[in-house]
């Protein structure tokens, strides 16, 4: 019997071995007061350039260079269907006017994410709830077990979630076609499925991965992953970004 | 006269006068969503709510009373169109009525004579300049009483309060923390909270000048200041009242009250409001679309 415990044991760590070295899930996220894994804190992305181009890019002017944050497929590439790669380039060449994030409007998920804003999460018994300071936009994800709601699309999606293990997994749909992924006009249909992952990976970090499914647009699921960071700044909050107000402004000319 | 006395008096007055409002016919069917009629000002059209009283005041494990839920503002006298009394009627698609003004007790803004006759102008001329035409945040109070309703949460050191209206929220750290430096001016500015026994209190302030308390140019500056207090009387009904001061606008504060009533439809769930994205209102208002406005706006 204790043999088998030990085989039991052996396989279960050969099992999750290559997993757990991916989610970094060494670490265990503190628990809140209703056995959860705590996420709630001011969190932001390091890494500004994926916000431009999730692909690996060089600079240019105003545009950090970077590395790819797609762990999958292995190149780094968005597996595009050979006649949406054609949308793309033309997306890329049309992005100023084409983009909608140049007209103040909400940037989609998971784009959402990874621009360059910090974000707050709250967590209840019954929702996540996540503050953006980017046009204060808000995301209510239902951790009650909730359905998706049929026949309706939103700029954001449809959130609903749940805990599996340390994460939080956001089941993602009800989108429409009016977003991208970034600023060099990566796409997507309204067909866009999105199951997003948050896992504590350390006191003040959190690994966000995001898999994206279109089959109008992709031939295969892929998956973005990149790390959020607390901000421990003393007397940090999330203040406003009122990109609308601002733009208003610019074009009355009084700022 | 001995309280015993008193008490049946004052129980058959109540009765009398509270007869006849129970006396009328059944109010029509709630139309569609979670709305209903018979709020007291807000059409069930802007997501009126129909108000069911709640049982006793439910408190959670920090000992703080539970308002977590989706709530409404009821009878506050279509404040939405415009937060102090307007006999005349001069509120579009909305008739006379009353503001939610209690203090003064003649339900006006005690305005300076200079910010008085701003607003009267504003009214006359500058009406596409309001600013949740242009998509902006409500800022406060008057967010407490815009159509759609809100919903409370309450994770530890916080209460949080998201909108559907412009997808606007307010965090409320009920953790001591004090105001940011005033040089930071917010649309909803910045608020900070403690509790009373069973009300929350909260202090907000650094708001900007670019929000309207109303749709028709009552204003204020960047230098006010308002103290809110949320009393929840029973499970579905919170006592909403801020004072309101302002000193390069007013003549002495003003202070709102009405109630908050709580959505019990276990179903209900708030939607994306999306604005900017399909705004067109902005040309409802300009000369050029029939409209009065001498601005031109985009």
């Amino acid at each position: 019997m204790r043999f088998v415990a030990s085989l039991v044991t052996a396989l279960v760590v050969v099992g999750a071995a290559p997993q757990m070295a991916s989610a970094q899930a060494a670490y265990q996220a503190p628990r809140t007061a209703d056995g959860t894994p705590d996420l709630q804190g001011i969190w932001q992305v390091r890494n500004t350039s994926a916000a431009f181009d999730l692909e690996d890019h060089s600079g240019a002017l105003g545009i950090p260079p970077g590395r790819s944050v797609i762990v999958d497929p292995a190149d780094g590439k968005i597996p595009y269907r050979p006649e949406a790669l054609a949308k793309r380039q033309e997306n890329f060449k049309n992005r100023k006017a084409a983009d909608t994030l140049n007209k103040c409007y909400m940037p989609g998920v998971p784009r959402i994410t990874y621009l360059d804003f910090p974000f707050q999460i709250f967590q209840t018994p019954k929702y996540t709830l996540i503050t953006y300071e980017y046009i204060h936009i808000y995301r209510t994800i239902f951790t009650n077990g909730s359905k998706h709601i049929d026949g309706l699309d939103f700029w954001l999606g449809d959130p609903r979630g749940y805990w599996d293990g340390d994460s939080l997994v956001v089941d993602v749909t009800d989108f429409n076609d009016q977003t991208w992924f970034d600023a060099a006009g990566d796409y997507h249909s309204d067909k866009l499925h999105v199951v997003e992952r948050y896992t504590r990976t350390g006191p003040d970090t959190l690994q966000y991965e995001a898999t994206i499914e279109d089959p109008a647009v992709f031939t295969r699921a892929w998956k973005i992953s990149l790390p959020l960071y607390r901000h421990t700044e003393r007397n940090f909050r999330l203040l406003e970004y009122e990109c609308q107000a601002y733009a208003d402004e610019a074009a009355k000319g009084s700022h | 006269m001995s309280s015993r006395l008193l008490k049946p008096i004052l129980t058959a007055l109540l009765s009398f006068t509270l007869t006849p409002a129970f006396a009328q016919p059944p109010a029509p069917a709630p139309g569609p969503g979670p709305g209903g009629p018979g709020n007291g000002g807000v059409p069930a059209i802007f997501g009126g709510p129909r108000h069911v009283p709640g049982g006793p005041v439910q408190h959670l494990a920090d000992g703080h009373p539970d308002m977590q839920g989706f709530w409404n503002a009821g009878n506050n006298g279509g404040a939405v169109f415009e937060v102090q009394n307007h006999p005349s009627g001069r509120v579009p698609f909305f008739g006379p009525g009353k503001g939610a003004i209690v203090d003064p007790t003649d339900g006006f803004i005690p305005y300076q004579l200079w910010a008085a006759a701003k607003a009267k102008d504003t009214f006359e001329h500058n009406l596409a300049e309001e600013p949740e035409l242009h998509c902006y945040e409500s800022g406060v109070p008057k967010q407490l009483y815009v159509q759609f309703g809100f919903q409370i949460f309450q994770p530890a050191n916080y209460v949080v309060l998201t909108w559907e209206f412009m997808h606007a929220y307010r965090i409320i750290p009920t953790d001591g923390r004090p105001h940011i430096p005033s040089n930071i001016k917010l649309f909803q500015g910045d608020s900070v909270g403690h509790w009373e026994g069973d009300t929350l209190v909260v202090d907000t302030t650094n708001l900007n000048d670019r929000t309207w308390y109303d749709t028709v140019g009552n204003f204020h500056s960047d230098v006010e200041h308002v103290l809110e207090r949320f009393t929840e009387v029973d499970s579905n009904t919170i006592k909403y009242e801020a004072t309101v001061d302002d000193t390069k606008v007013l003549t002495k504060p003003f202070k709102i009250a009405f109630e908050l009533y709580k959505n019990t439809d276990p179903k209900y769930e708030q939607m994306e409001f999306a604005c900017i994205e399909g705004n067109e209102d902005v040309t409802h208002y300009t000369k050029d679309k029939g409209g009065k406005a001498d601005v031109k706006v985009k």
